[in-house]
């Protein structure tokens, strides 16, 4: 049985709306739509459903409709018609003091800018959605402390939210939902906000606590990446308008139409590749003003064992390994000294097919220069990612 | 198809009847609200009174100490201004005038905060305060003024009823405004952990909200303390009365002391205010409860001390006969007589309230009981049309002052001598004295009977700014036409001649008549009498004004004219 189920959800905002509603039936346009009534359509005439314990994901461009879904979903935003099903019971039709009640218990949400109240501690930010409950202080408390222990935050307990990074106070809005303890987590472009080192790690974070805690969790994003990461399944919606839903395998080898082809980024394949669509940029060491030590610092950090070294201009002067900046350390040498100068340098529009042959003789990652100035690195993955694309081109066409 | 545009729609009588309506239906609500008022206040007064003046200075410096934050420029601004203020005597009337601020700032916030959260969480609500607002805030804070009268009679309610009107807009602006700039996600949030309306309003809300309000409600007050002066024209005692008693006397130096008086109140009210708006130091935040409770019980004890010894000291105030309120016009002769009555009363064991009123107000207070009486009704001429209203619902005690004069008045250097021979001099303007005053309708209705008047004016402003132009004129020479009225001491100062009246549009000689409220004779018989009594001649008025102009104390003046006339005040109490 699924946990959550949409049955025919449409959200119509502004003027006429019932005129709005008869023309989403006859299948107009959104466009046609606003045209002919003004109304704006939020959602039209979305239906799917959400299994318990997966993370389904919500994908789309701004404007989609994706902020809209997730808030009809916890009734923020009442639907104009349709039906919604949380295990079982229909909250579309439901009164406020229910509704209430399946906020309070089952469904709780997570927010793009965190949506944490500034004159409140960590504290109490956390245990929010219990004291509106009424759960007693004493008992409240011990379970907010123990959701900000989860995530490591128990520490930071009576600070406020403005002396936190953005990180942290994500951490924060993930524990005050979770010490509510509810079956079902929205969490609504939770880490856009974030760097994206900080996005990485909360979304494995997200991925171990689901390991651990099994719940259903509606996830929205705009960023494929982030979708293809952490969904088990994937929504795709457009001008509120759900194109396809399935494993992010599924959208990625068989897109239901031009648009999610267009939006997965499929690289036009009757391009051929150069070395410059599938660089990624380069972790370097300037051998003029680093040492050793910088060197290796960076080395921990970006967790490599190898840079290339530049100097002031990003011209390129070689590459540095861990064990070469360890010999510099112990033996008091610069940089300049140890670096090895015979790496493999590949002009920015060779052919993909040609790298191919020189990447498997070569321990290292292949510089892509343009004259002599580095403007980044070819690694194995890309390539042959690259290439099993090409090769499918083909079979297909064929 | 146009006749609207020929003819005045009747909106005045329309309002007229309305207020009559409301006044009449709502008597008894009204009166009840003035009465609790009025009870209030003057327990308020009583009590801010009570406190020595310099303990509460002190009290008040270090209060200022602490909310600013141990910042000395408050602090020294707060004690050496609060001291100026009880130096120049006028202590009382600060007190009077707080209590007047602090209950309209905290009606205005009863009712506007409430109001200001409806209009922020109701679309149709705002839509329909909004232009009520904005009406209110327009409108000039004297209209308020008359219904004020026609509702709660005179003194400090009607004031509070006006202040509250005129302000109470920024409240109710800058709580919607504070509730609606909240963060919709924050808004969700509450939302979505399935906080009701009510929690949503005081855990998220209105804290995130309060510094906003906060603003609201400190122009809320600097507002009020902007009504206090225009208020005291319907007898608000406080500060303000000095500033309009001032500018209706032209006395500079007076007006300047009290206006400084208000301005320093303005910057300390304004200054705690916006200092209590501060964000809280995180020091502050991070006081226990405990220690918070503490500190609340400890200013608790330290403000019921204060209470019960100020009751004890009410209680053993002595025992007066009786209150008798009087009311007058901030006319010299007026200001002169009544003073003289009050002192007599005053040392008879009446506690007396003089009241200063504009014209129709005194006349309308006395009529509906709210004054005891006056001694300044002009008849049959200058009040003629006030008589005629008001006639039916006061007692007449008869003349207190015979050969009183009104009429149009010039230096002697001018060349006229009659109205009738006024051509163009002066700009063809007369200049006159209140707008509400008798001798300005007499002088309105000689300009309709002269027709070589037909194009002057009749300007008006006040008793007080018309001696001042005339001072101007006659030091430069110039040619001025005023309505004067004697017993007055601008007779004795300048060279001025009363220009003949042939067709008697100004009145002959008046008289001027003691009026009472009806029931007087019944409540207070001793009182009644020595207003009844009551007599005296032009000499000696003119002798007491004198004394007054060259900068006595009224009360004083008339100290020492009862001291030397002894034998005359006896008989009155006969």
């Amino acid at each position: 049985m699924s946990k959550v189920k949409v049955e025919h959800l449409t959200k119509i905002f502004g003027k006429k709306q019932q005129q709005a509603l008869a023309m989403i039936q006859e299948n107009r346009s959104k466009n046609e739509i606003v045209e002919q009534t003004g109304a704006t359509v939020g959602v039209y005439d979305a239906s799917f459903e959400v299994n318990e314990g997966e993370i389904f994901v919500i994908m789309g461009l701004s404007g989609s409709g994706k902020s809209t879904m997730i808030r009809l979903l916890n009734r923020l935003i009442d639907p104009t018609s349709g039906e919604i099903y949380i295990d079982g019971e229909n909250i579309a039709q439901m009164d406020k003091e229910a509704l209430r009640e399946v906020r309070r218990h089952k469904i709780n949400m997570v927010f793009q800018n965190f949506g944490l109240f500034p004159h409140r501690t960590i504290l109490e930010n956390t245990e929010y959605g219990l004291e509106v409950r009424g759960v007693p202080k004493a008992e409240r408390q011990a379970k907010a402390e123990q959701a900000l222990d989860n995530s490591g935050l128990l520490t930071f307990k009576d600070q406020y939210p403005d002396q936190l990074s953005g990180g942290m106070q994500q951490r924060v809005g993930l524990a005050r939902a979770l010490a509510n303890d509810p079956e079902i987590l929205l969490m609504d472009e939770a880490f856009s906000a974030l760097d994206p080192l900080i996005r990485r790690e909360m979304q494995d974070e997200l991925l171990d606590l689901q390991s651990n805690v099994q719940k259903t969790i509606i996830f929205i994003t705009h960023d494929l990446n982030e979708a293809l990461r952490i969904g088990d399944r994937i929504a795709l919606m457009k001008d509120g308008q759900i194109m396809q839903i399935g494993t992010g395998e599924e959208i990625l080898t068989h897109p239901a139409n031009q648009y999610v082809r267009d939006f997965v980024e499929d690289v036009d394949r009757s391009k051929v590749l150069t070395a410059q669509n599938i660089m990624v940029p380069a972790l370097t060491t300037n051998i003029e003003v680093d040492g050793p030590n910088v060197a290796l610092n960076r080395m921990r950090k970006e967790e490599v064992s190898m840079l290339l070294a530049v100097d002031r201009k990003r011209k390129l002067k070689g590459s540095l390994t861990a064990d070469k900046a360890l010999e510099a350390r112990k033996n008091n040498l610069t940089l300049k000294e140890v670096i090895d100068k015979n790496v493999r340098r590949i002009p920015k529009d060779m052919l993909v097919t040609d790298i191919f042959n020189l990447i498997f003789d070569s321990p290292a990652p292949l510089a892509v220069v343009e004259g002599d100035r580095l403007v980044g690195v070819v690694i194995r993955g890309s390539v042959l990612e690259a290439l099993a694309n090409t090769e499918e081109e083909v079979t297909t066409n064929v | 198809m146009f006749s609207f545009l020929q003819q005045a729609l009747p909106v005045a009588d329309w309002v007229e009847n309305f207020t009559d309506w409301l006044t009449s239906t709502f008597a008894g609500l009204f009166s009840a609200l003035q009465q609790a008022g009025q009870f209030l206040m003057d327990g308020m007064t009583g009590i801010l009174t009570m406190i020595p003046p310099l303990l509460f200075i002190l009290v008040l410096t270090v209060a200022a100490f602490f909310i600013s934050n141990k910042k000395w420029g408050l602090t020294s601004f707060t004690l050496i201004g609060l001291l100026f203020i009880y130096n120049q005597g006028l202590w009382t009337d600060l007190m009077s005038t707080v209590t007047l601020v602090l209950l309209s700032s905290l009606l205005s916030i009863i009712i506007g905060v409430p109001l200001g959260i409806l209009m922020a969480k109701n679309e149709t609500a705002k839509k329909i305060i909004t232009p009520i607002l904005d009406f209110m805030q327009t409108m000039p804070g004297f209209v308020y003024l008359i219904p004020a009268v026609a509702f709660f009679g005179i003194g400090m309610v009607p004031g509070v009823f006006a202040s509250v009107i005129f302000a109470l807009p920024p409240t109710v602006r800058f709580t919607n405004l504070g509730i609606r700039q909240i963060p919709k996600e924050l808004v969700e949030a509450s939302d979505s952990f399935g906080g009701t309306a009510k929690q949503k309003l005081f855990k998220l809300e209105l804290p995130l909200a309060k510094s906003t309000i906060l603003a609201g409600i400190n122009q809320t007050t600097m507002l009020a303390l902007s009504m206090v002066v225009i208020a005291s024209m319907i007898g608000a005692p406080g500060l303000g009365r000095g500033v309009l008693s001032a500018l209706q006397r032209a006395q500079v130096g007076n007006g300047f002391v009290n206006g400084l008086a208000l301005v320093i109140l303005a910057i300390i009210i304004d200054r705690f205010t916006q200092n209590i708006n501060k964000p809280k130091q995180q020091a502050a935040e991070k006081m226990p409860k405990s220690k918070k409770r503490k500190l609340g019980i400890a200013a608790g004890v330290v403000a019921a001390v204060v209470l019960l010894a100020s009751f004890g000291f009410g209680g053993a105030s002595e025992k007066t006969k009786g209150t008798i309120n009087l009311s007058y016009v901030e006319w010299d002769t007026e200001v002169a007589s009544t003073h003289v009555v009050g002192e007599v009363l005053k040392e008879m064991g009446y506690k007396v309230n003089t009241t200063p009123l504009d014209n129709a107000i005194m006349w309308e207070s006395v009529a509906k009981g709210e004054s005891d009486a006056m001694v300044a009704a002009w008849l049959p001429n200058t009040h003629k049309s006030q008589y005629a209203q008001y006639k039916d619902q006061v007692d007449d005690l008869g003349v207190n002052l015979k050969g009183a004069k009104v009429g149009i008045v010039v230096p002697d250097y001018m060349d006229v001598n009659s109205i009738a021979d006024l051509s163009d001099q002066a700009n063809k303007t007369i200049t006159g004295i209140e707008p509400g005053a008798g001798v300005v309708n007499a002088a309105e209705n000689t300009l309709k009977a002269y027709p070589n008047l037909a194009d002057w004016k009749v300007s008006t402003s006040s008793s007080g700014a018309m001696t001042v132009a005339l001072g101007q004129a006659i030091k430069n020479k110039q040619p001025i036409v005023i309505t004067g009225w004697s017993p007055h001491w601008m007779f004795a100062k300048y060279g001025l001649k009363y220009l003949e009246d042939p067709k008697n549009a100004m009145g002959s000689a008046e008289s001027i008549h003691t009026m009472a409220r009806q029931g007087l004779k019944k409540d207070q018989p001793e009182a009644y009498k020595v207003l009844d009594n009551f007599h005296w001649t032009q000499k000696d008025m003119e002798s007491v004004m004198l004394a007054i102009n060259e900068g006595e104390d009224p009360s004083q003046a008339a100290k020492d004219w009862i001291k030397d006339h002894q034998k005359e005040v006896d008989e009155w109490k006969e």
